[in-house]
Formats: C-alpha cells, structure tokens, sequence
C-alpha cells in the first residue's frame, strides 16, 4: 500500500523523535554507571561500567526497605481501591434516579480537587481519627484520590454489562453479593486492569501524600527517598549516584511494564474509550 | 413462603418470555434500592478525607490558622483581601492559565502526530511505541532531577550540546530566566505526558475502519484530507478526554514547580497549587492558604464547567 519513500520518512521521523525526546533518560543512564566523582561529561556516553554509584545511591536510600514500603501501599492501594470503587459503582451504573445521579457527580467534582489544597484539613481530620502517622498512612489517600476516577470508569464498563445475565442468576437465586462478587464482577475485567494500571503507576511514583504523612527514614517509599540527593542536583561530581538513584527508583515499573506491556496499553486505552 | 416464591419467579419468567427486549426505562425487579448498600465504604471513605477536608478550608479561610495551633483566632474576610492586594494571585492564574493552555495545545498535537506516526503498519512499531511510553512510567520527582541536569547551566545537556555544536551555550539558564522558566518547566511535563496521550490517540486510530479509510482515498481523497475529515472527526471521543485530562493536569500543576524551580526566579513559576503550598508549609499561615485555596477552586471550577460545554458542543457538532 505504502511507497517505499513514505516507510523511510515515518521511520526516520520516528527515530529522530525518540532519539530527541529518550536522549535525558540515556545520559542519565550512562551516567549512572560512571564511578562517584567523576566530573566528566554526561555526554560521553558509556564509556565506564561500574555499578559503585548504584551501591552509594542503594544504601543511600534504604533501597530494600522503601521498595519494601513501595510495593505494600501500591498493592494494598490497588487492592482495596478496585473492591470498593467496583462496588460503588454498581448502583450508580444500575439505578435510574436521582439519588444515584448525585452520587455520581459527587464522586467525579472529586477529580478537580488537588490534594495540595486539602492536605492540612484531611492531617486534622486523621488527628480526629486518631489515625497514626506510619507507612500505611497514605494508603488512606491513596484510596481516596483514585475513587472518583475508578468509579467514573467502572461506572461507564458496568452500563454495558447487560442486566439480563444478573435477572437469570436471579432466578436460580442467587444473592444480592452472589450476584455481584460472582457474576458482575468478573465480568469488569477490562475496567479492572485499567483501574490498577492507571491508578498503580500513579500511586507508585507519588511522593506528594508519603511526603506529608510519613516522617521516618525507614517508613519512606522509593519516590520519597529521592529527596536525600536534592543536594546533589548542583552537583556535576554527584551525578553518577543521583542517576543510579534515578534508575533505581523507575526500574521496578519498567520491569512491570516490559512484562505486562499489554495489560498497560489497554488499561490506560480502555479507560479512555469507554469514558 | 415456598411455594409464594415460585408463584412470583413463574410470573417473572413468563413476563421475561413474553418481553425480552423490553425498554430500559423499565424498572428490572432485581435492582431494588438494596444495591445503594455498595456505594457506603466508597462513600464514607470519600466524605470523610475528600468531601469533609474540603468543606473545612471554608471555615479556615477566615481565620489565622498557622496548620498546628489551634488556638486561631477569626479574622474575617482579612485573608481574602490580603490575596487580592497582593498579587500573587493574579501572578498564579496567569502562571497556570499559561501552563495548562501549553501542555492542552502543544501536548496535544505532538501527541496526535506521533500517534499518526506510529499507526502505520510499519515494521518495528511495537518497538517504537514502547519506546516513546517510557518517560510516561518516571515518578516527577525522578523526572524533575533528570531534567535539572538537562536544564543546568555550564555543565547540563542542553548547553553542553550548544557547545559542541559551535553555538554559545555559556548564556542559556532557562530556569533563572524570570520570563522563560515558566516555559522550561512547561516542557517537562509535555515531555512526560506525550507517551500517555499517545496511547488513547492510537486506541482512537486503531478503532477506525481501514475499509473506509480506503474507499475514502479510492474516491481521491488525499492525505490530509483523510486526516482533516475522517481521522479527526472519528476521533472526537479521543480528543476529548485527553483535553480534559491535560486541562485537569496542567490546573493542579505542582510538581516540577515544587522540585524543578521552587516557584522561582521570584514567583514566574508560582502556579496556583504551588502557592498553597508555599503558603501552608514554608509560610505557615494556612487561614491565607484557605482563602486562596477557596479562590483558586472557584477558577479550577469556572474553567471545568465552560470546557465541558464547549466539549459537548464540538463534539455534537462533529457527529
């Protein structure tokens, strides 16, 4: 179909792009493998391998543990996030009125409020609650920052599950949670991937609420841990172990994301298309 | 009971036999109200750290609450005025406003043309698509650290490359340039959203037709007239979440201020996010924070609500 022209021109397009847009992400790879010290330039690129600054950045930022930290809230998040917004949505995708309409517009005016607003009232609120400030802290806003989204998007999915397939479960009598949990709900696979891609990625790379809520070394996540080398920005001597943190910090997700590449491309689609 | 139960599942059969394609207007038997009974853990989670807190920045708003002591005094509308008179709200919006039209119309349209690129059934597309997702998997923060380097003045990658190219690269200092930081870190967050966006406009692309791209062309239609009148008015749906999706980000813009530039030279990359934040925990004077939080939420709801008119309207208008 297409000239042989055409092919070059959109592969060569294609790689001057990336090339312009990865070449960050590259240096600083290259850069991370140099030893701690050297002041030579990023840009002569992969002329060392030592892994001495991953070592200096691992230690430094507690790698073990906050990774430890890391992937407990985002799963524990994810989690209880697709039990509590998938059933929220039921009712709001099966009943027709007006209480269920309003239910839906509180849930979704959600998205436009930032967390940077409301940080110091919810810090009270805890206080009332008397909720301690650890690493499970925020979970609790993790949870709550991606209800509105997750029920939108299960909101939408569940609408074009036909109600016909509950009524017969109905009829061999099945339960109100039979019902649901047996039958509804595996069925919202697709809405299902999508809310633990878009909403797990999004929670493994948030420092903000980790920031605020969690004040010991040992509790922190990866992103958080990051903060340790702001010194190290200015400092061209400092680069190789702020790179190697750098990497350290995104590695685990570009593993996810090399081995579920599927999952993550119709999850952050399907989201979209269906909405 | 037993039989009573039967009597109503035999009715309700019959009436399903006789009607199976019946109007959704009609009430099914089996969605009673008991089903609100699975909105309730969503929604006391949700009042309680979203709905409450918020309401609370109201009360706050008029007092001199510093976000500890709390024994605050009521100041009146004494906030509210202060932010007016001093400027920094007028600064912030503009900042924002400046941001989100940015990362809605440069993101966008580099994100479609790539999108475009990279639906041609082409060898090697696989590969190229993952590629141009990766930044979209860097937390801010670690994308902040990398482009600081990117940005440095002297030894960073952009006036390093200057240099080797024979151009002077000694003067560039994007981000200690009062009139052009604000674009500096602009960029970055195009940069790291481009990936995103790509993915739902290629999902968008991949939904249409071939056949009737190619009767399109067999007709003569060229190129760009396929893309003018039948690619984009199909992907209307597709350009409307992601319009809303960036408007939303570029309003609640906070992280490459907070990591990048500090708000800084003086308040050129001050968003409006940002300035809470300065305002809450470097100034400590929440009871100001509240009041511009209060503002600022009022802006963020103005401009949601004239979009999704204009959304809504476009979107007609194109089907």
């Amino acid at each position: 179909m297409k000239g042989k022209y055409e092919k070059v021109a959109i592969h060569s397009g294609i790689i001057v792009f990336l090339l312009v847009t990865l070449a960050p992400l590259a240096i600083a790879l290259s850069t991370s493998f140099k030893q701690p010290g050297d002041t030579s330039s990023p840009l002569k690129m992969f002329t060392e391998f030592s892994f001495e600054s991953y070592k200096t950045a691992f230690f430094t930022m507690n790698f073990g543990t906050s990774f430890l930290n890391s992937l407990i809230t985002t799963f524990g998040s994810v989690f209880i996030i697709v039990i509590l917004a998938s059933m929220a949505a039921y009712p709001l995708a099966r009943m027709r009125g007006k209480l269920s309409k309003f239910l839906y517009i509180l849930f979704i005016a959600g998205l436009v409020i930032p967390g940077q607003m409301v940080v110091i009232p919810i810090a009270q609120v805890f206080d009332t609650l008397n909720i301690p400030s650890n690493r499970f802290t925020p979970m609790i806003m993790f949870i709550t920052c991606s209800i509105p989204f997750s029920v939108f998007l299960y909101t939408g999915f569940m609408k074009t599950v036909p109600v016909e397939i509950e009524e017969s479960a109905y009829l061999d009598g099945a339960n109100l949670f039979t019902r649901f949990f047996k039958i509804v709900f595996p069925l919202l696979s697709p809405a299902t991937v999508s809310v633990v891609i878009t909403q797990g990625i999004w929670i493994w790379n948030d420092y903000f609420y980790p920031l605020i809520f969690v004040s010991k070394q040992a509790e922190m996540s990866l992103p958080v841990t990051m903060l340790n080398f702001l010194g190290d920005k200015e400092n061209p001597a400092q680069w190789s172990v702020l790179f190697a943190a750098c990497i350290l910090c995104a590695i685990p997700l570009i593993i996810a994301f090399a081995l579920l590449q599927k999952h993550f491309v119709s999850g952050i689609s399907s989201g979209a298309v269906k909405g | 009971m037993e039989s009573n139960k039967e009597i109503k599942l035999g009715f309700e059969k019959q009436s399903m036999l006789k009607k199976p394609l019946r109007s959704k207007k009609e009430k099914s038997l089996v969605m009673n109200n008991r089903l609100f009974l699975f909105v309730i853990p969503a929604l006391l989670i949700f009042s309680a750290f979203w709905i409450w807190p918020f309401l609370k920045l109201f009360t706050f708003s008029v007092t001199d609450f510093n976000g500890f002591n709390q024994n605050y005094n009521h100041v009146g509308l004494s906030n509210y005025q202060s932010i007016f008179k001093s400027g920094i709200l007028t600064t912030s919006i503009k900042n924002t406003l400046i941001y989100t039209v940015l990362l809605v119309v440069l993101g966008n349209i580099l994100a479609l043309i790539l999108a475009m690129a990279l639906n041609s059934k082409i060898k090697g597309m696989g590969f190229y698509r993952s590629a141009a997702y990766i930044p979209a998997l860097f937390s801010a923060i670690v994308i902040g650290f990398i482009w600081s380097y990117v940005y440095m003045p002297q030894s960073g990658m952009i006036p390093s490359i200057m240099n080797m190219l024979g151009l002077d690269g000694s003067n560039f200092n994007i981000l200690g340039d009062y009139k052009n930081a604000l674009y500096g870190i602009t960029v970055v967050d195009i940069w790291k959203n481009i990936g995103q966006t790509m993915i739902i406009y290629l999902a968008g692309l991949q939904m249409i037709d071939d056949s009737l791209l190619e009767s399109a062309s067999m007709d003569g239609c060229n190129s760009f007239q396929l893309i003018r009148y039948i690619k984009l008015p199909l992907l209307a749906p597709s350009i409307t979440i992601n319009i809303i999706l960036s408007v939303i980000n570029g309003l609640k813009a906070f992280d490459y201020p907070f990591i990048m530039t500090n708000g800084g030279p003086g308040d050129s990359t001050n968003t409006l996010m940002f300035s809470i934040y300065k305002m809450a925990f470097t100034e400590q004077q929440f009871g100001k924070a509240a009041a511009f939080s209060v503002v600022s939420f009022i802006v963020i709801i103005i401009i949601t609500a004239l979009l999704l008119v204009v959304m809504n309207k476009k979107e007609s208008e194109m089907e």
